[in-house]
Parts: structure tokens; sequence; C-alpha cells
């Protein structure tokens, strides 16, 4: 081969390469084709489908035992393909927008989200209502506390997956005396502590430490606490704010203290014993992830069979037996108690009144899409500071 | 005279190649650039009004995570230099027949997906670690000190992430050295050292500058090690991109700080191949006869 020859192919090699990596940087920043906005106007309930037919479900992963989807099938003769797709609310409303938002679901019938995500999905008009004379076994088994949420009171578009709680998890043996989201900002654990990097679950636990009631906070009180938290960064006290990545720095001890979630709590003590999950003493914030059914879903009959049947205490129990989140279905601890009775008296799973006491449902900043929106980047300018 | 079929052949090479670029280089950058010069809010549509002003605001508010990328990304480039060439020369010359299997160690981290081989160094730096416990020892961090959530850690899984993309051409470049120039460069009484510096180095300059380019590209735009490596302060621009993109819904800043970056990259690679030579980046333009 002559040096001619060489140069020119590393000369290729090298613009190949370079248009390559261009080209990756761009298609995974690029957006385009969103200029469609709907509104929920004419969104109406969902109906029609084959209940024997495909039924296609988004949810978080680890969020359902082996069998339970298997059992369904053969109850009902549905061909379910069950999907671990949502690791993030943001991440995955990112992913199905440019789809929703031409009014396609992407052949899902059933997408699982939180809340706040719920409500703003129903207000772009990406989910349809549902039908309470289908889901009869649902509505008569769903749990009292959960019949009324805030952001949709009368259960028109939603249906509990499962509820959790947010507030301490904490190392009992490296950060015994953490009672209060205060402590955390206790100079003694500089560098030790970590929270969440979803705004809804941090800056409402950090507003009632204050005596700010989160429900009735007003955005200058959203601001305030965010303030709060800058602070905190810019002493070093916050080491970091995470996802569910946060557990295994507590297990190897990085981090003694932190605002997490009661589910991953039940999972990582079961690993290591000097973790626990800790009621604040001003309360938690009490949250569920819901079963939506999106607009141009291919199947919503066999979604809501899907609905009644994990509604059966007897289905619930086997999801729940893995799960180790806060259950929306009335009996399962009877269930349970025959079967399992630890897994039944445990507290963060079937929280008495008592545990959860001074606990608010989860809340979303006050005011008009604008407000919501400078209070999000308020916090965002926290995290990536 | 070559046929008409003889002449088209290039262009029928080139096709797919231009396809491809037309359809997911030109057209989401098309697409990204007007949506840079929007206006609106996802729930009520997005209009084109030409606001330059998400630029002046995108730039002027996260100057400091734009220093910072370079910065990050300027420093494991260098150290994955520093690493690089050593090891690319040890491979080409040295390692005799363990040539094949050296280059398969330099790739092999390929076969874990990235995140998984970001996460791993959590364990490697955690607190607790032996390499944390060597570094209070030769007191190269303080006795409260630490590792993970600092620039260092960032830099370390940038650097760790990427050199693959130095080794590699450097590798390539060094392998079709002429080994004769070097000695006739001991012939005429030049020092293993001047030889380095005159011969050896200048001729591998395209695989430098190719190692280069490959490695400061990506870490400049990385969210990935900082996500999970840094701290509170140690975001990087893709991580304020990531942010706006996916968090607030404000594609058209995303949109303008993506422009962004990318045009500053463009201007930085312009004024480096202005000051090392088209030549050095390219190899010497000489056509074959």
């Amino acid at each position: 081969m002559t040096t001619a020859l060489k140069t020119r192919n590393i000369k290729l090699l090298l613009l190949a390469s370079l248009a390559l990596v261009a080209s990756m940087a761009l298609v995974a920043c690029g957006g385009g084709g969103i200029d469609e906005a709907s509104n929920n106007d004419d969104i109406g309930v969902a109906e029609g489908g084959n209940p024997t037919g495909n039924l296609n479900i988004s949810n978080w992963p680890l969020y359902i035992d082996g069998k339970t989807i298997s059992d369904f099938d053969k109850a009902t003769g549905t061909k379910t393909k069950y999907t671990e797709d949502v690791n993030d609310n943001n991440e995955f409303f990112g992913k199905v927008q440019p789809l929703l938002s031409q009014g396609q679901a992407g052949g899902r019938s059933i997408v699982v989200v939180t809340d706040w995500m719920a409500k703003k999905m129903y207000d772009l008009g990406f989910i349809q209502q549902i039908d309470h004379d289908k889901l009869t076994t649902v509505f008569d088994n769903l749990i009292p506390s959960l019949q009324s949420p805030e952001f949709d009171p009368e259960r028109t578009f939603s249906v509990p997956w499962q509820s959790g709680m947010t507030g301490l998890v904490v190392r009992t043996d490296l950060a015994p005396d953490v009672k209060s989201i205060n402590d955390l900002f206790d100079p003694k654990y500089k560098g030790k502590v970590t929270m969440l990097s979803e705004m809804r679950d941090t800056v409402p636990l950090v507003m009632a430490a204050d005596g700010v009631d989160p429900t009735t906070a007003t955005t200058q009180d959203w601001l305030d606490a965010i303030d709060k938290l800058q602070g905190a960064v810019n002493d070093g006290q916050i080491r970091q704010f995470t996802g569910n990545n946060y557990v295994q720095d507590l297990a190897k001890g990085d981090v003694v203290a932190t605002i997490g979630w009661s589910g991953d709590a039940v999972q990582a003590q079961a690993d290591n014993k000097n973790i626990e999950y800790r009621q604040p003493a001003e309360g938690c914030s009490i949250w569920s992830d819901n079963m939506l059914i999106p607009v141009g879903a291919p199947n919503p009959e066999a979604a809501y069979e899907f609905m009644n049947y994990v509604y059966e205490p007897e289905n619930q129990a086997q999801i729940e037996k893995y799960v180790n989140y806060v259950s929306p279905v009335k009996g399962t601890k009877e269930v349970l108690l025959k079967t399992d009775p630890e897994l039944a008296n445990n507290e963060l799973i079937f929280p008495s009144e008592e545990f959860t006491a001074n606990c608010f449902n989860q809340v979303s900043p006050p005011g008009d899409p604008a407000e919501v929106t400078k209070v999000e980047e308020a916090f965002q300018n926290v995290v990536t500071g | 005279m070559k046929t008409l079929r003889q002449r088209m052949v290039p262009y029928w090479l080139l096709g797919p190649g231009l396809v491809w670029l037309a359809l997911f280089f030109v057209l989401p950058m098309y697409f990204m650039g007007e949506l840079s010069l929007k206006t609106g809010s996802l729930a009520d549509g997005y209009q084109l009004t030409w606001a330059t002003q998400n630029y002046t605001d995108a730039i002027s508010q996260y100057s400091t995570q734009f220093v910072r990328a370079f910065y990050y990304a300027g420093t494991a480039t260098i150290i994955c230099l520093l690493i690089g060439y050593p090891l690319a020369y040890a491979i080409a010359f040295k390692a005799g027949r363990w040539k094949n299997l050296m280059l398969f160690a330099v790739v092999a981290p390929f076969f874990t997906t990235y995140l998984i081989r970001t996460i791993a160094w959590k364990t490697i730096l955690q607190d607790s670690s032996p390499v944390v416990g060597f570094l209070k020892f030769v007191h190269l961090i303080p006795q409260d000190g630490r590792v993970l959530a600092t620039s260092g850690a960032v830099i370390a899984g940038l650097t760790y992430n990427f050199l693959p993309f130095m080794v590699l051409p450097l590798y390539a470049s060094l392998e079709r050295l002429d080994v004769r120039l070097l000695e006739a460069s001991k012939d005429l009484y030049a020092s293993t050292r001047t030889t380095f510096f005159k011969v050896t180095v200048p001729l591998t300059m395209p695989g430098i500058i190719a190692g280069i380019l490959l490695t400061f590209i990506p870490a400049a735009g990385d969210y990935v090690n900082s996500t999970f490596l840094g701290g509170t302060s140690q975001a990087m621009i893709g991580n304020v991109i990531q942010s706006k993109y996916l968090v607030i819904n404000d594609y058209p800043t995303a949109a303008a700080l993506s422009f962004t970056l990318l045009v500053i990259i463009l201007a930085a690679l312009m004024l480096y191949i202005k000051f090392a030579g088209t030549e050095a980046l390219m190899g010497e333009d000489e056509e074959p006869a």
C-alpha cells in the first residue's frame, strides 16, 4: 500500500467517524415535529377493543411478580405484552409525548405513571376517561383513602397501581438520631446526605419540616424551600440528588441518611438490616402510581379486564408479596395474614392510620403552568448547579 | 477514457452514506434549528417567532456549565492522550504475539453497556474503597475527603469511558509507521528522544488528532458520568440540556443549548485545524497517480 493510499484511508475513517459521532449526538438531543398541541375538551370514555386480543402494558421495573401476567392470560384468553419501560416520569413523558400528541399510543393500552404526571398528561389530552360501570371490582375494592385524590377527585381517568410513602431512609448504625427532615441539614452529616431529584418528593418534605403546610403552600413557599436546598448544596451538606440509586450508596455507607421511598427501604432492608425507613416527625408524602388508558389505545376492553383482575384480593396478594409498596386493594391484608403474616403486619406495606397520621398527599406547585415552570426551573438549577 | 458506468461508481458508493446523513443529520439539524427559535409551551404549542433571545438567555444563564463541560472534557482528553499514546505504542511495537489480545482488551469494556461501566466506578471510588484509602495515605486528598461526587470522579469516568476512542486511532497510525525511518534517524545520530519527537510524533499526528477529536467531542456533551459520579456542583452542559428537555419540557431552550454546543465545538475544530493544519488532520494531501 502506498503512503498516499494509507493517508487517504485515515482521512476517510476520520471523516466517517466524525460524521457518525456528530449525528449520534444530534439524534440524541434533537426534537422536532411538536407543534401540535391538543387539549382534553374532546376526550371521551375509553371503549372498544377485544377482551381476548392483545394487551400492551407499560409499567415501572420490579413492579410485578413473575406469574401474574401469565395467570391473567390463562384466565381470560388475553395475550398480554408487559413492558418495563417507565423508569422516570419525565423521561417516559419525553418518549411518548410526540406519539400521544398525534393521538397514537404506540400500541399501549395501559401506562402507569405517578399522580402529578397523570394529571399533566390528562390536561394535555393524552389520557382517556375510564368507564366505572366496567370497573366494578376496582371500585368495590379500592381503599377509601385513595378514592378521591386531589388530582382526580372522581377517579375519572386513573386507577391506582401501587402507593408509597416518601420519607427518611437511614442507616441505623451510622445515623441513629435522624428523625426529622431537618436532621438532614445537621453539619454532623455533611456530604453524607442525598435527596431525590424528583422535585415533588423532596421540596414538600423540606417545607413541612419548616412548619409550612405543603397542601396550601404558595409559590413563594416553594421557592423558599428551594433556596434552603441551594444553601445546603453550597455548604457541601447535600452530596447528590438521585433517582433510586441512593439505595446502593446507603448500602456502601457513602451516604447515611436520605429522602427516599418506603418500598425501596423494604427491599433494601432484606439485604442489609441496618437500612430502615423512618416516618419523619413532620409526616410523609403519600403518592400513587396509576394505570391510565392513553388516547389511541387499541384495546380498552382488555385494559378494564386487567384492572379488575389485579383488584381481586387474591391476585393482588400475589403481586404484593413481590412488590412491597402500599397496596390500594381492600382485603389483600386478610389474604396475606393467612399465608405470610410478617408481610401482612408490615407498616410500610399496610400502614395503619396512626402510622400515616401526619402524612399528606403528594402535591405540585400551585398556580398556572407558567408559575409551575418557574418553580421547576428553580429546582432544576439547584440539581444541575 | 472512462465509460459513464465507471464514472458513476463513486456516486453509487457514496449513496447510502449520503442518504443516511441527510435523514439522520441534516433533517434533525433543521428541526432543531427551527425549534430553537420558537416560543410557547408544550400545552399551547410552539410558534416560530425567531426568538434569538433563547440563545442569549441560554448562554448567559448556563455559561458555568459550558465552561465546566469543556474543562472536564479537555482534562479527560489530555489524560487519555498521556495514557493512550504509550499504550498504543506498546501494542504496536512491543506486544509481539500478545498484540491481538491487547487490542481486544482495549475494546473489551464495550461488551458491557456504558451505564453499567460508569456505575461500576461508584464501587471502585466509594468512600471506604482501597483506592480512596490509598489516595488519603499519600495525602492526595484530605483525611475527611472523598472522590465520588467531586470533579475528579467525573474526569476519571470520562477518561475511562473514552480511552478506547483515543487508543484505536493512535494504534492505527503507529502500526503503519515505517520502522526504517526510525532506523534512519538513529543512523543520523539522533537520540531516542529526538527520534521520538522529530520522527514518530509528527508521523503519527493524524492519529493523535483523530484521537483527540473522537475523545473530546463526545466527552463535552456527555451527561452520564456527571449524573452518577458527580455531586451537586458537577453538572455539565449535557445535564442541563437533559433537564431542560425531559424535566422542564422547555424544548426551545434545550434546542438552543444543543445548537450552541455544536457551534462551539465546530468553531474550536476550525481553529484547531487552522492551527494544526489540514495536513496534520488529513495526512499529506497527495493524490495517487
